[in-house]
């Protein structure tokens, strides 16, 4: 089985060179009717990957040890759900994960009416560049990154998944992620071909679909990370500004800023070259983020193990950014529209997609500058949480606040609705006051949070003020999505400059003080279940003024397969305001423990505002309608 | 005409946006920037030269001091490389599950050139997200 795992992908990889070889010859010759056999090619190309994919898949659930792969990241205590979420747990499994989502997604297309719907020599081009991206992918797994090894002799048992990957997001936030960047392939690609064939058919039309799944899936790949290193690996919060977490919010930036700045490009015409550019861009951002996590080049909080693939990976980008100038530059010019007044809709939304690249640019500087300050510093200089604290606060905020004007702003200039201009701005000037005379006196959380206000106000005088926009699905997708931002700036106005960490030593019965709440220790129990060799719960009693809010149950645990050491398991109090979080942190030897306990204002209205944007942009689907058909496209 | 004075206040506005990015960026990197070093980095700098430092290195199995309830520690940051390098840190706060000997280990503070240690505000144990330190976990816990 693993020769022939390792033919599936072979064969897909020789298939990809020869089909992105043959549609380049047949677009230059102009003889469309290769183009058959190309997309016949495509499907047997995805073929190979879904048989080698299935056939690694079946070798995690029937734990097949002379898999090396499988003795790597599975063992037979695994349970059968993460035994399966170690297809994409590890290094290989991951990046097979990948290319099957992009064999599929070519496949796929391939059906679409969008995809009908283009000219042949576009398609052709298509082909060429999408077929190389695919063949790259399967060159790296034929070569560098190999999930078919075998290990002779098999080995009995494997060495298993980490408990801190033993967590429901282990379960979603990679996929999510994956599908993400998979997902871009087919825009980025297309947007490409259309700008070389000069293709009358909007690309951004043609693909709106996939760049709106693409960015959704990112999001909420994001988000689960967050909620993850929020309730599981006890780093003290959400976001690090570590190079790993970093790596996907790059191209989360850069591709939010395609999605508005195509916005122009369909109502007015302009920003052709920008848009081919930026949807490019994010796709090699991507990349870029796979070979932050893969080469080793910067130290991460993440431990994720150094390959081969990092020179390969780097090399695409170049090479990738070469031919994306190249085509953006040096093709037949489009037409160009100029853009309205500034102060107009048009105008922020240009504003916006600048604030969205400089900070996807702030962000992969400030994780890339140990490797610059080489350049003149014999030491390297990193950067810490500080700095893209005080660079992406205000540039957050500002963005956010933009979303008090823009609706009320027309396309081409002027105050369209000057009540609700009014308004949304009095919301967010008196709740900034507010905000200030309750002691939110940071200058620049009080403006993102009073931003946030006036955003939520403006999204629901919108729907107040023009009943006829409640009946537009596409309204309820785009402005769900700025809510959900919204209260993601609450969340974060509040919860990141606001929180309040402690850390106590308690004997049973002893009160502790954090803020304006009590904390008892009441008791200890200690159990032990198959998979856990033993586990110590502590539970707390929170009050405050002398009225019970609830109780807390932190536990400390140790796996069977990992006696050595111990984990954690947080526990928190739920609330739209204050969020109480204990951790129990160890026992002392008289009948003490010791705690450490967070109040995390606002912080849940993170989690609900991520899930809205998260869900929304299902919204936004449309059907692309059929060649010689009537549609919305 | 109406498309030439768009575009200028398009200029303006971008001057005005790459200023204040340009101020944001220049003040940031004056200000938060901090070595990020190895153990064998660190011992090889002048000491005059350091203050604010990011250490990676690993938790030396010897002279591992825990305080009561993991409330903090002391320990000897050894280089990931070079074993017989190595740099007193002491924490004082609440530690990570993951910490133990021989871990690696992330620790942000500045040093004490009298003491002769490093004083760390944050302490971190890299996340296993994958595969090795992990492996090497397994054999020493069957073995």
């Amino acid at each position: 089985m693993h020769l022939t795992g390792y033919i599936g992908l072979l064969f897909g990889l020789l298939a990809s060179l020869f089909l992105a070889a043959w549609a380049a010859i047949a677009a230059w010759t102009e003889r469309y009717e290769g183009l058959v056999l190309v997309e016949r090619g495509q499907l047997a190309a995805a073929g190979g990957v879904v048989l080698s994919s299935l056939i690694l898949l079946v070798a995690l659930t029937s734990r097949d040890y002379s898999f090396m792969y499988v003795a790597d990241n599975v063992d037979n205590a695994l349970t059968f759900v993460y035994t399966l979420t170690a297809f994409w747990g590890g290094r290989e499994g991951s990046l097979l994960f990948w290319e099957l989502l992009i064999a599929l997604s070519g496949a796929v297309f391939v059906f679409s009416p969008g995809y009908k719907s283009l000219a042949p020599r576009t398609k052709l081009y298509f082909w060429t560049i999408f077929l190389t991206i695919q063949g790259f992918f399967l060159l790296l797994l034929t070569s560098w990154s190999n999930p078919f090894i075998e290990v002779v002799p098999p080995r009995t048992d494997g060495r298993g998944l980490n408990p801190l990957l033993r967590n429901p997001g282990m379960i979603f936030h990679p996929p999510l992620l994956f599908l993400g960047f998979a997902g871009y392939t087919i825009p980025a690609a297309c947007a490409l071909a259309a700008f070389i064939a000069g293709e009358k058919k909007s690309w951004i039309a043609v693909t709106r679909n996939w760049n709106v799944l693409s960015w959704m899936f990112l999001t909420a790949g994001i988000l689960l990370g967050c909620w993850w290193s929020y309730m599981e690996l006890g780093w003290g919060g959400y976001w690090a500004w570590d190079p790993v977490e970093n790596a996907s919010l790059i191209p989360w930036f850069a591709g939010t800023a395609v999605l508005h700045t195509c916005i122009i490009e369909s109502r007015r015409g302009a920003l052709q070259r920008s848009n081919v550019f930026l949807m490019s861009l994010t796709f090699l951002l991507c990349i870029f983020s796979t070979y932050l996590t893969r080469s080793g080049v910067i130290d991460s909080l993440h431990t994720f193990g150094e390959s081969g693939v990092s020179f390969p990976l780097f090399m695409c980008m170049v090479v990738g950014l070469a031919v994306t100038l190249v085509v953006v530059f040096m093709s037949e010019r489009h037409v160009t529209r100029a853009l309205s007044e500034f102060l107009s809709r048009q105008g922020l939304l240009v504003a916006a997609a600048w604030f969205l690249l400089a900070l996807g640019l702030v962000v992969a500087m400030g994780t890339m500058w140990p490797v610059i300050s080489k350049l003149w510093s014999p030491r390297p200089l990193g950067l810490d949480a500080h700095f893209y604290n005080r660079v992406c606060l205000p540039f957050m905020a500002v963005l956010v606040f933009f979303f008090c004007l823009c609706p009320w702003l027309g396309w081409k200039g002027g105050i369209r609705n000057m009540k609700g201009f009014i308004l949304s701005c009095a919301a967010f000037a008196i709740s900034f006051g507010a905000f200030y005379a309750t002691g939110m006196t940071r200058f620049w959380p009080a403006f993102g949070a009073a931003s946030a206000v006036g955003a939520m106000t403006s999204i629901v005088l919108l729907f107040a003020f023009y009943p006829a926009m409640r009946s537009l699905r596409r309204n309820w997708g785009a402005y769900g999505i700025h809510l959900g931002v919204a209260l993601v700036a609450l969340g974060i106005a509040f919860s990141g400059p606001y929180k309040v960490e402690r850390e106590f030593v308690l004997k049973k019965g002893e009160v502790a003080s954090i803020e304006e709440y009590q904390v008892k220790y009441l008791d200890l129990v200690e159990d032990s279940t198959p998979e856990l060799r033993a586990r110590a719960t502590a539970t707390l009693e929170v009050s405050r003024d002398g009225s019970v809010l609830g109780y807390l149950a932190p536990d400390k645990r140790i796996y069977v397969n990992f006696e050595r050491q111990q984990f954690a398991e947080v526990s928190t109090i739920f609330s739209l305001g204050d969020e109480i979080y204990a951790t129990l942190l160890g026992l002392t030897e008289d009948d003490g423990a010791s705690f450490k306990l967070s109040i995390n204002p606002l912080v849940n209205w993170l989690w609900i505002g991520g899930t809205i944007m998260s869900l929304f942009p299902l919204l936004l689907l449309r059907r692309i309608a059929r060649p010689g058909e009537k549609g919305d496209a | 005409m109406a498309k030439k004075s768009n575009k200028m206040v398009y200029v303006v506005a971008m001057l005005l946006f790459l200023g204040g990015l340009g101020y944001l960026v220049v003040s940031g990197l004056t200000q938060d920037s901090v070595y990020f070093l190895n153990v064998s980095e660190a011992l090889a700098t002048d000491k005059a030269d350091l203050g604010q430092a990011r250490l990676f290195g690993k938790v030396s199995p010897t002279n591992l001091d825990i305080a009561e309830g993991k409330l903090g520690a002391s320990f000897d940051l050894v280089d990931k490389v070079n074993a017989g390098q190595h740099i007193r840190v002491v924490y004082k706060g609440a530690l990570p599950d993951t910490f133990k000997e021989s871990v690696e280990v992330i620790v942000e503070g500045v040093f004490d050139h009298d003491a002769g240690v490093f004083n760390a505000r944050t302490l971190v144990t890299k996340c296993p997200s994958k595969y090795k330190e992990q492996s090497e976990e397994m054999e020493r816990s069957k073995g």
